[in-house]
């Protein structure tokens, strides 16, 4: 599983100058900055410090560019404990309970949690791709439509866990979100609910209504606070705090290790990647948690679940990239642009003959992730420092930023329209109690969903009969749907187990 | 038939969110028919729309709830819910004004009415901060994002 002679080649690569160290650091703070930025993705500042790498050797290149990337994917949470405002899509069950930590003066907690859990599943799904890139690459390669289908399904199955309160109105903000979501062109070529609005045509800009629905929202409602954390007391910014938050991450060695597999094999899928496999640990952590009650309302296990995997899901990327050249998505497509700028083309021939580049590109991204922990726990101490900001300026100052952000995604007014209409939806949604995040859920997942079963469809002999002929020669779809089924009945095995505990004990009392 | 006691509380703004959603719902379904009738075009819109009117018909009654004699409805003031309303009015006006008006102006115009709206009465420093955080903030997204956006002053 592992040649030992490039293993020895790597750490030749790497020690033999200290090129490929400088650009270390430079790219963890570059990575943090604009990660946090809400609308400059990943993907972005990667584009922005491209032409960089022209005067660079190949090996310095990618340490740069993946560098920046490690650290923005965990750069996106720092908005999002503090703000609710998912930097990126990859984030957005980090809100979840980062969010409600925050408010309730655990910010500090729930920055180093998110720190930890970010960098501890790097490390895992690092390690997980060194032994397994020949295989994941083989298994990525026979993925069709059923079983992207399947895990799309599986995303959807959050819903159900976010509406806690009212199973009703859960539903109904999930399929809103799923119906928005497909709105625009579809996969068979027909144009629906455009309203004659030309940007709509490629669907509704996913990012704007995600930073409506989720931040400006909340913000239009925290109009008459004063400060995001109401107790003058738990506004500190603790050092000490912040190591409790990533000691607790430590304690979770489960959670985090679950995350990195799901994010691993979850990231491996071209186009899927990071943005389902937070959800998608988000959802199996609470499934199985004893306290899964408290998810929602700042339970630092959420936020570990959801770091851990998006975090590792850059690994499982990285894994389809280097294998077959296939870049899962604007950030890998980069990676892939400096391969070219450099005369290599990624893909089979280059895992076979270039192994101890690929082992030296995992060693530094090792190294990237112990550094990201130094440098991280600095940023989030700065960071921390917004919940002592009064509302009263941070309000139009983030819807600002906001709108901004949203105008840099496409150079349109698309975004800042987008933007608005769905603060105003999210913030009357909130307002009657339905979870907005399983609006978010729907948006992201609705068009892959449609396009997945529309090709399903269309392979069974556009028939639903042939469907069912079709799934039956899917064993992997039908193993993703088994896996499915076998975790919803343990979880309410757990939950029927809990509840006759609960009665027993009440019985002993009395 | 036993009436039972207390009288039945509109909430006016919950029946039209489930208005909105209904309207956007029925529109997008019977848009999306008139398209094609095509199953591949119909396979999850179609079910998914009917879905979600099932669930707004389920949750129509959450609309209307019995309040006992005597039970207070929490809520916020007028002046408070006016206050959202307000911001509210602003972040649309901002939003859809820029790129006539110009990022600069409408971002400057936004931040003074949106911290009076948020309660800062100091006009020196409303201003001041207003004035300081615009020009940071376009000269910032300015050299990262590689879009140009209309200015009119900056």
């Amino acid at each position: 599983m592992v040649d030992l002679n490039s293993l020895a080649g790597a750490f030749t690569l790497l020690t033999s100058s200290y090129q490929a160290w400088i650009w270390l650091i430079p790219g963890l703070m570059i990575g943090l900055f604009f990660g946090a930025m809400p609308g400059i993705s990943i993907t972005m500042a990667m584009a922005i410090f491209l032409p960089m790498t022209l005067y660079m050797d190949f090996l310095p290149a990618i340490i740069f560019l993946t560098a920046i990337y490690t650290a923005a994917g965990f750069g996106g949470s720092v908005p999002a404990v503090l703000m609710n405002i998912p930097g990126t899509t990859s984030a957005v069950a980090t809100t979840f309970d980062g969010y409600p930590m925050a408010r309730s003066g655990r910010h500090n907690e729930a920055l180093g949690t998110a720190l930890a859990a970010s960098v501890f599943g790097t490390l895992v799904s690092y390690t997980l791709l060194m032994f397994l890139i020949a295989p994941v690459s083989r298994v990525v390669l026979r993925l069709g439509p059923l079983e992207l289908f399947a895990v799309a399904v599986w995303g959807m199955m959050l819903i159900g866990s976010l509406a806690s309160k009212s199973m009703l109105r859960g539903l109904l903000a999930g399929t809103f979100g799923v119906l928005l979501g497909t709105v625009g062109f579809s996969s068979a070529g027909h144009i629906r609910g455009t309203m004659g609005v030309q940007w709509l045509f490629d669907g509704v800009p996913v990012i704007p209504a995600m930073m409506g629905l989720l931040a400006a929202s909340q913000l239009l409602g925290l109009i008459n606070t004063k400060y995001l954390i109401e107790d003058e007391a738990s506004r500190q910014i603790s050092f000490r705090k912040i190591i409790d938050g990533m000691r607790g991450s430590f304690r979770q060695p489960f959670i985090i290790g679950r995350g990195a597999v799901i994010g691993v094999l979850v990231g491996a899928i071209p186009g899927v990647g990071s943005s389902i496999s937070n959800l998608l640990s988000y959802a199996e952590t609470k499934r199985n948690a004893p306290d899964s009650d408290t998810f929602g309302t700042g339970n630092p296990k959420g936020v570990i679940a959801a770091e851990s995997a998006n975090s590792s899901s850059e690994g499982g990327a990285m894994a389809t990239m280097l294998a077959l050249g296939i870049p899962g998505g604007g950030a890998t497509a980069i990676l892939l642009a400096a391969f070219a700028i450099n005369n290599i083309v990624g893909g089979p021939s280059f895992i076979a003959n270039q192994m101890d580049v690929v082992y030296a590109i995992i060693f530094a991204n090792f190294a990237q992730a112990i550094l990201l922990l130094i440098v991280g726990l600095g940023f989030v101490y700065i960071a921390g420092y917004v919940v002592r900001v009064p509302l009263r300026f941070l309000i139009p100052s983030v819807l600002v930023v906001a709108t901004f952000g949203s105008f840099a995604i496409e150079g349109t007014a698309a975004g800042p329209i987008t933007l608005v209409v769905f603060s105003v939806l999210g913030w009357a949604m909130v307002r009657y109690q339905y979870p907005v995040a399983a609006t978010v859920v729907g948006l992201l997942l609705g068009r892959m969903l449609e396009n997945e079963l529309a090709r399903t469809f269309q392979i069974g002999r556009q028939s639903i009969q042939g469907i069912f002929d079709y799934a039956l020669t899917r064993p992997g779809a039908l193993a993703i749907f088994g896996l499915m089924v076998l975790s919803i009945a343990a979880s309410a095995y757990a939950k029927h187990r809990r509840r006759k505990l609960g009665r027993t004990i009440l019985a002993g009392d009395e | 038939m036993e009436s039972k006691p207390g009288r039945i509380v509109v909430m006016w703004g919950h029946l039209a969110l489930l208005a909105v959603i209904t309207v956007v719902v029925v529109y997008y379904w019977m848009d999306t028919r008139a398209v094609s009738m095509q199953t591949v075009n119909l396979l999850l819109v179609q079910p998914a729309s009917i879905f979600a009117l099932l669930l707004v018909l389920c949750i129509l009654p959450q609309c209307f709830r019995r309040v006992s004699e005597g039970e207070e409805i929490e809520k916020e003031s007028l002046s408070e819910l006016g206050r959202v309303f307000a911001l509210m009015a602003v972040f649309i006006t901002f939003a859809l004004s820029m790129q006539y008006v110009g990022f600069d102006v409408a971002t400057f115009a936004f931040m003074v009415i949106g911290l009076f709206l948020c309660g800062e009465r100091n006009w020196f420093l409303n201003i001041g901060f207003s004035a300081v955080f615009t020009s940071l903030l376009i000269w910032g997204y300015g050299a990262i994002i590689p879009f140009p956006f209309p200015l009119t002053i900056l």
